[in-house]
């Protein structure tokens, strides 16, 4: 989306008659970008369309708290990291609380799962990223698979360009350990 | 690139191992949109606004009011429990000596009796 695009629609959001018409397109445009960014953190399809669900009803909810000088792309990622976020921190409590979970890891978990394609090499990258910190497993994936600048993932999680290097650099580090104790 | 991204790249690559069903980014969108409540207008929120600092206008005049009430129930329980106390006392007086004469009278005694078993005591 273009700015002048992205300008006329939030006009359009602003304005009550067409509202939800652009809002509408707002949902057409972002969902796909923003449930690869939610899945790659929650693993699950279920899991990534429920918090989706979350992320554009929280939007529409909270129009009048955007701040229109703000890139609204960025505003709706900051909205699926909190919620991916939320969601890691239920599920991590739910586990610690749960006597009953399987004992499954998450390659074994993946493997199983319909909507999955990866292989064993893959599945093994997604434990090793479901084993970093909340913040390096979020810079993680945004620079590796979707090769996203720093200063655009800086102003996403509101760090600074040299956390998120450091952070990124440890993240690499800890993955490729990981992979060297494998082979 | 470090030597590690490097070995990790090549070791697994960058391909998206995920998939989701068939059409469901098609289907999302009208998904969301049957799910989203109406917007709450402008309009409404400046009344529902209004409405608010009416309320905070009022505040300090109905907290007067509890504060009157307060006071005026604490006079009339002083007052009452004051009084009751009075006719307490008063009636206990009444009642002790009404006793007296008439278990005086029902045991048959006179004054001349009654200082005998005192006496006797």
């Amino acid at each position: 989306m273009t700015k002048d695009e992205e300008r006329l629609l939030m006009q359009q959001l602003i304005d009550p008659k067409s509202q939800r018409q652009a809002f509408e397109r707002l949902v057409r445009e972002y969902s796909e970008q923003l449930y690869w960014q939610v899945r790659r953190t929650v693993l699950s399809h279920e899991d990534a369309n429920d918090i989706l669900q979350n992320v554009f009803l929280k939007a529409w909810s909270h129009l009048d708290d955007f701040h229109h000088d703000a890139k609204i792309s960025t505003w709706l990622y900051r909205i699926a990291v909190n919620e991916s976020l939320d969601f890691l921190r239920r599920k991590k409590n739910q586990i610690v609380v749960s006597a009953d979970d399987s004992g499954q890891s998450v390659s074994q978990t993946l493997m199983a799962d319909r909507y999955f394609d990866g292989d064993q090499t893959e599945a093994l990258l997604q434990e090793a990223i479901s084993r970093l910190p909340e913040v390096q497993r979020l810079v993680f994936n945004l620079r590796y698979f979707d090769e996203m600048k720093y200063s655009d993932i800086s102003a996403l999680l509101q760090t600074s360009e040299g956390a998120l290097k450091a952070s990124y650099h440890i993240a690499v580090k800890k993955i490729s350990e990981f992979f060297r104790s494998h082979d | 690139m470090t030597n590690d991204e490097l070995y990790l790249k090549e070791r697994v690559g960058q391909k998206n191992p995920f998939h989701t069903p068939e059409g469901y980014f098609d289907q999302f969108t009208a998904n969301i949109m049957a799910q989203l409540p109406e917007q709450t207008s402008h309009a409404h929120r400046q009344v529902v606004d209004q409405h608010f600092v009416a309320k905070k206008v009022t505040m300090p005049v109905r907290h007067w009011f509890y504060a009157a009430a307060c006071v005026a129930a604490l006079v009339v329980t002083a007052f009452s429990f004051h009084f009751h106390e009075q006719a307490d006392g008063q009636q206990q007086t009444v009642v002790s000596e009404t006793y007296m004469d008439e278990a005086a009278d029902y045991a048959m005694l006179d004054n001349m009796d009654i200082y005998q078993l005192l006496a006797e005591e």
